[in-house]
């Protein structure tokens, strides 16, 4: 079936969207270094997936 | 379906993407460090499914809130957001502006439509790239073969309709900015 068009995963954006307000925490796979949390991690939410090796 | 653990029975199932992406971020404060252009680029997190798209965008800061020339990019999974890339070699990109507060959404809906597979011509997207300078942004959508011309204005013209954008835009070969940067000129408008 691979190639087949109608096997792409289309997804619209208000499909997209419904899903927005559920996910609101990071993956617990993720991981950030320190020195770019900052810079791009959204301070109004807990930081707690920061790399600080020294707090371990 | 059945499902032999029994802790996941309840839990709805994932919503897997057609592509894996990555999210990428060139941080400005590494930027200032005298280092060779490229080397600040990080990759942050690559997602495949619906879910942890917003589990990374809902954490992340919007375009308006990023730092003046912080570049925040999303690519495939494989594809490097660099010139040099195999795959980007020979591409090119359509880029838009609008002062900084606006991008918000505009980088959002760019997002929903590449992930989505909204593009006629998905298969020739790379990636998105959203850049904050000064009170503007710009985003730029990259594409594997600059030189397919039906494929590129039909991807422009797409991008247009999906964030409502009515101003032209233009899309330029990584090749010419490569040989006369700010002087490359659009080989497309649409």
């Amino acid at each position: 079936k691979e190639g087949n068009k109608n096997t792409v995963k289309k997804y619209s954006r208000d499909f997209l969207l419904k899903f927005a307000e559920q996910f609101t925490d990071v993956p617990g796979d993720f991981e950030i270094p320190a020195d770019t949390s900052e810079a791009l991690m959204n301070p109004s939410v807990n930081a707690s997936h920061v790399v600080d090796r020294n707090s371990f | 379906p059945s499902n032999s653990k029994g802790l996941l029975l309840h839990q709805p199932q994932p919503h897997p993407l057609e592509h894996s992406w990555t999210f990428w971020f060139d941080n400005p404060s590494a930027k200032s460090k005298q280092v060779a252009w490229g080397s600040s680029i990080r990759p942050i997190y690559t997602f495949t499914t619906v879910e942890e798209f917003w589990s990374i965008y809902n954490n992340i800061r919007p375009p308006s809130n990023l730092a003046d020339k912080a570049d925040f990019h999303c690519f495939k999974f494989k594809i490097e957001p660099k010139w040099e890339d195999p795959v980007c070699a020979n591409g090119g990109k359509w880029t838009m502006s609008f002062l900084k507060v606006k991008a918000d959404t505009f980088w959002l809906y760019t997002l929903l439509a590449m992930i989505g597979e909204q593009f006629d011509h998905g298969d020739e997207i790379c990636g998105a790239v959203v850049s904050v300078r000064g009170k503007q942004a710009k985003i730029a959508v990259w594409t594997k073969n600059a030189t397919n011309e039906v494929a590129q204005l039909s991807i422009g013209k797409q991008w247009k309709e999906f964030l409502d954008y009515n101003e032209t835009i233009g899309f330029i070969f990584h090749d010419d900015a490569k040989k006369l940067d700010r002087a490359a000129k659009n080989r497309y408008s649409v």
